[in-house]
């Protein structure tokens, strides 16, 4: 076990260094600069900035410079809100955009679960095809329009909850609402395709025939198979909403990551692309590797060791 | 079975109340990060519903200012709320004109080189400090200074020395702002400026107290420590969230100041931030793009001018525009009145000439109005010009023209109808191109475009500002247009001290780039804002930045 996760570590860590070195590749070899503005501008004033974001410095020593600005993780400041680290927007956003992030995905597999075990209950019942249709409308209605949705009706019209921001609790329902459908229904679909085909097998008649209550065989014995597949798809997944939260957070104007991590692009704010990228794909690879993780404490018939071989 | 159900939908529940208390801790976990900002942030949003906080005006910023340090700050989103936290030597008045701010009275000197400003002795900082020569003189030679990459130095160029000190070749000793006395400030220029005191309202211009900025170089980036001699003060900022601002009670005409707090939001989406303004969580707010129809006659909605021009540039140095009669045909076969009717909308005016109206000259006339229409949609002579044009230059054919444009809904629009334009009247059929921002900035920056997109915001409140970016080589040149003719008057434009006469160049010039139609206009900026029930006197000024000062809230 210690030495898979040794291995992971190394694989992991070579990884990143590719990513940096692309994206430094990648946002070089892209045309602009920062200081590409509408307002008016000289020649004397374009070198003053190049100078002081060291913009001025050679192809090679400027990419140590990122290395060094990785290893030490302090990105210096952000060109574009220059009284501002790297550090500070993500020490000030991700806790924001994790915190939705987190709720987002306790709702959506609380009710996706829920949804889903309803719905394979009472297969090709009432109560199956409306958890279908809530799923299938939850899949197909993108998440901002159903975000424009719920602030019309629920905020402009019956005044229920605020519009947009980011103060109290009330704040966070409409933005959790609109991000969690997608995933809720996904979760729903995959919880109830595995119960239906879970619920078929010898071990659950052998339960039903021992007598055990009901509610001890969907619990014990049905869930935890059907909900492999689930947890398969919780690292994307997780990582999907955190990252993809870009719309819904612009929407309502929530201070979290998404923003950063657009708007860096498009402003050429080099050093806030680094940061980003770096803590970003850092998240993803590390959620992945608790997924491998975690699948081995779900189901013992997958040890980590057989992976080695990969 | 039905037992199962009820469990479930028990667990369910259960599980949703957990959730919820797992999201009140999350939140308690980020505010411990912040704890001080998060606590004011709190008893901010539960004051501003009780009433006992007097008059609130909550308005929308858009986004987090670029910087609060006056000399980084140079943009619209920053100049905002520096305007109303701050104050220069000058402030635009209900006029729009310069008039006295920090400094109660000046002195010019008969040559126009050298100003003397008197500051007034009530003139105060937010933490109680007298405002001080010495605080401008710290503030502007800090913004000369190469190592803080001011973006907006080169406005200071006008004094002597600056520009010397600011390309790293002079010293800062040479720069010509000296505090004589703690309220008198000389200021020595380069050469007769007569809007010298329009430029100074703009808030690079702005004062730093300069025993704050000794202690701390970073006062700026915090509300705790940052200090202000403006109508309103800094009570507190979550960054990209919302900046909190307060009467301040040390600024030396507080009686003028009607309302006690102003809430700026940082709301980026013009959707969102509409839908605020209709569930009264904004008292202004701007027209969404596919609203405008809907909207901009609405008895809510304000319009003014807004000091700025779209326009489009051609590349003298490419073909077919070396010939200045193909250039002309094009500009003649621009509909511009149906471009600003029926294409941008919202209610902006279209552009005859390059500078917009709004600026007054010596005698009392609108320079728009005193210098006409230099241009004219004319399908007929554009035929004609293009015939002459391309028999000039031996085409039998025109070489292929590519328009290009960076990326938005309206500039595709725009581009499009242009399209339409050439095609009908002259029989052209130009390419369209659009680019992202930062690739077509720079690739007009590098004259690698035929005929593009422009746009221009004014700085300062003179006709210069924009007149000035033809002159031979400057970075805001972009067209390859070079003329000693043209350069000699705006260098007259800018330092002939008998106004009348500046003027005069100044209409010959505009006059002039007409004439060799470098760029043809297609439009002026406008100001529009949809402004809720009981709210007044919010200055939107043409140039620049709106004033609070005078804002009240009924």
């Amino acid at each position: 076990m210690l030495k898979y996760i040794l291995k992971k570590l190394l694989i992991m860590l070579f990884t990143l260094w590719i990513i940096i070195t692309l994206t430094f590749v990648l946002m070089v070899s892209v045309p602009g600069s920062p200081f590409n503005s509408e307002s008016s501008s000289n020649e004397i004033v374009q070198q003053n900035l190049e100078k002081h974001y060291n913009l001025d410095k050679p192809m090679h020593i400027q990419y140590l410079l990122y290395l060094k600005s990785v290893v030490t993780f302090d990105f210096g400041p952000s060109i574009k809100q220059p009284n501002q680290t790297v550090n500070d927007l993500l020490g000030r956003g991700f806790p924001i955009s994790a915190e939705l992030g987190i709720v987002t995905i306790i709702v959506a597999l609380i009710s996706g679960i829920t949804l889903g075990i309803l719905a394979a209950l009472r297969h090709n019942r009432i109560i199956d095809y409306a958890a279908m249709a809530i799923a299938v409308l939850g899949i197909s209605i993108p998440n901002f329009i159903l975000a424009t949705l719920l602030i019309q009706q629920l905020s402009v019209n019956w005044g229920i909850f605020p519009v947009a921001t980011w103060k109290s609790w009330s704040h966070m329902v409409l933005p959790v609402l609109a991000l969690a459908t997608g995933p809720m229904a996904i979760i729903a679909r995959l919880t109830r395709s595995t119960m239906l085909e879970v619920l078929t097998q010898d071990y659950i008649k052998m339960a039903r025939a021992k007598g055990l209550a009901p509610w001890k065989i969907i619990v014990k014995h049905a869930l935890r198979n059907a909900l492999m597949p689930v947890v398969t798809i919780m690292g994307t997944l997780f990582v999907g909403i955190m990252t993809g939260s870009f719309v819904i957070e612009q929407i309502f104007a929530i201070p979290g990551m998404g923003k950063y991590f657009v708007e860096s692009i498009n402003h050429r704010d080099f050093p806030v692309i680094m940061g980003t990228t770096v803590f970003y794909s850092s998240f993803l690879i590390i959620m992945l590797f608790l997924v491998d993780i975690a699948y081995g404490i779900l189901d013992p018939r997958i040890k980590v060791n057989n992976k080695e071989g990969d | 079975m039905k037992k199962l159900l009820y469990l479930l939908l028990a667990g369910c529940i259960v599980f949703f109340l957990a959730a919820c208390t797992a999201s009140e801790d999350a939140g308690e976990d980020t505010g411990t990060e912040n704890e001080v900002e998060a606590e004011e942030g709190e008893t901010d949003s539960t004051e501003s519903e009780s009433a006992t906080d007097g008059k609130v005006l909550r308005i929308n910023n858009g986004t987090e200012p670029t910087s609060l340090d006056p000399s980084i700050g140079f943009d619209a989103v920053s100049w905002d709320p520096l305007n109303n936290l701050m104050e220069g030597l000058t402030r635009l008045d209900t006029e729009h004109q310069a008039g006295p701010g920090a400094a109660e009275s000046w002195d010019v000197s008969e040559d126009g080189l050298t100003y003397t400003f008197h500051l007034r002795e009530d003139a105060n900082w937010s933490n109680g400090d007298p405002v001080v020569a010495a605080d401008f003189e710290h503030a502007w030679k800090y913004m000369l200074d190469p190592e803080t990459a001011s973006p907006a130095a080169f406005l200071a160029y006008f004094i002597e020395g600056a520009e010397a000190y600011n390309s790293g070749e002079g010293s800062v000793d040479d720069v010509k702002v000296t505090a004589v006395d703690e309220k008198t400030l000389e200021v020595v220029l380069e050469a007769p400026t007569g809007f010298f005191l329009d430029l100074l309202t703009n808030p690079a211009f702005f004062p730093i107290n300069h025993k704050v900025a000794e202690e701390n170089p970073d006062w700026h980036a915090e509300a705790n420590t940052f200090v202000g001699n403006g109508p309103f003060k800094l009570d507190s900022w979550n960054h990209d969230e919302e900046m909190v601002l307060v009467k301040n009670e040390h600024y030396w005409d507080a009686d003028a100041v009607k309302l006690d707090q102003v809430h700026i939001a940082m709301i980026n989406d013009s959707n969102t931030q509409y839908q605020m303004f209709e569930a009264g969580e904004l008292d202004t707010a701007s027209i969404p793009a596919e609203l405008s129809d809907q909207l901009i006659d609405g008895d809510n909605v304000f319009i003014g001018p807004y000091g700025g021009l779209e326009f489009f540039r051609f590349n003298i140095e490419m073909e077919p525009f070396q010939n200045k009669k193909i250039r002309q045909a094009f500009s003649h076969a621009i509909n511009r009145d149906d471009i600003a009717e029926f294409v941008v909308k919202n209610g902006v005016e279209p552009a005859y000439g390059f500078i917009n109206p709004g600026y007054t000259s010596p005698t009392g006339e609108d320079f728009r109005e005193a210098n006409g229409d230099l241009v004219s949609f004319d399908p007929e002579k554009a035929k004609q010009l293009l015939e002459e044009g391309m028999a000039e230059e031996g085409y039998d054919e025109l070489p292929p023209i590519t328009l290009t444009y960076n990326t938005s809904d309206t500039n595709k629009a725009v581009a499009e109808a242009i399209h339409g334009m050439f095609k009908e009247h002259l029989d052209v059929e130009v390419k369209l191109e659009n680019l992202e921002w930062n690739v077509f900035a720079e690739a007009q920056q590098a004259l690698e475009l035929q005929f593009s997109r422009s746009s221009f915001i004014n700085d300062y409140n003179d006709p210069v500002n924009f007149l000035e970016s033809f002159v031979t080589d400057s970075y805001m040149n972009r067209t390859g247009f070079s003329s000693p003719e043209y350069d000699e008057l705006i260098s007259k434009g800018k330092t002939e001290v008998d106004e009348e006469k500046r003027w005069e160049y100044l209409y010959e010039a505009e006059k002039m780039l007409a004439d060799e139609m470098i760029a043809t206009p297609l439009r002026y900026y406008n100001t529009v804002v949809l402004e809720a029930e009981g709210v007044e006197g919010i200055l939107r000024h043409p140039v620049g930045y709106f004033d609070l000062k005078y804002a009240d809230k009924n």
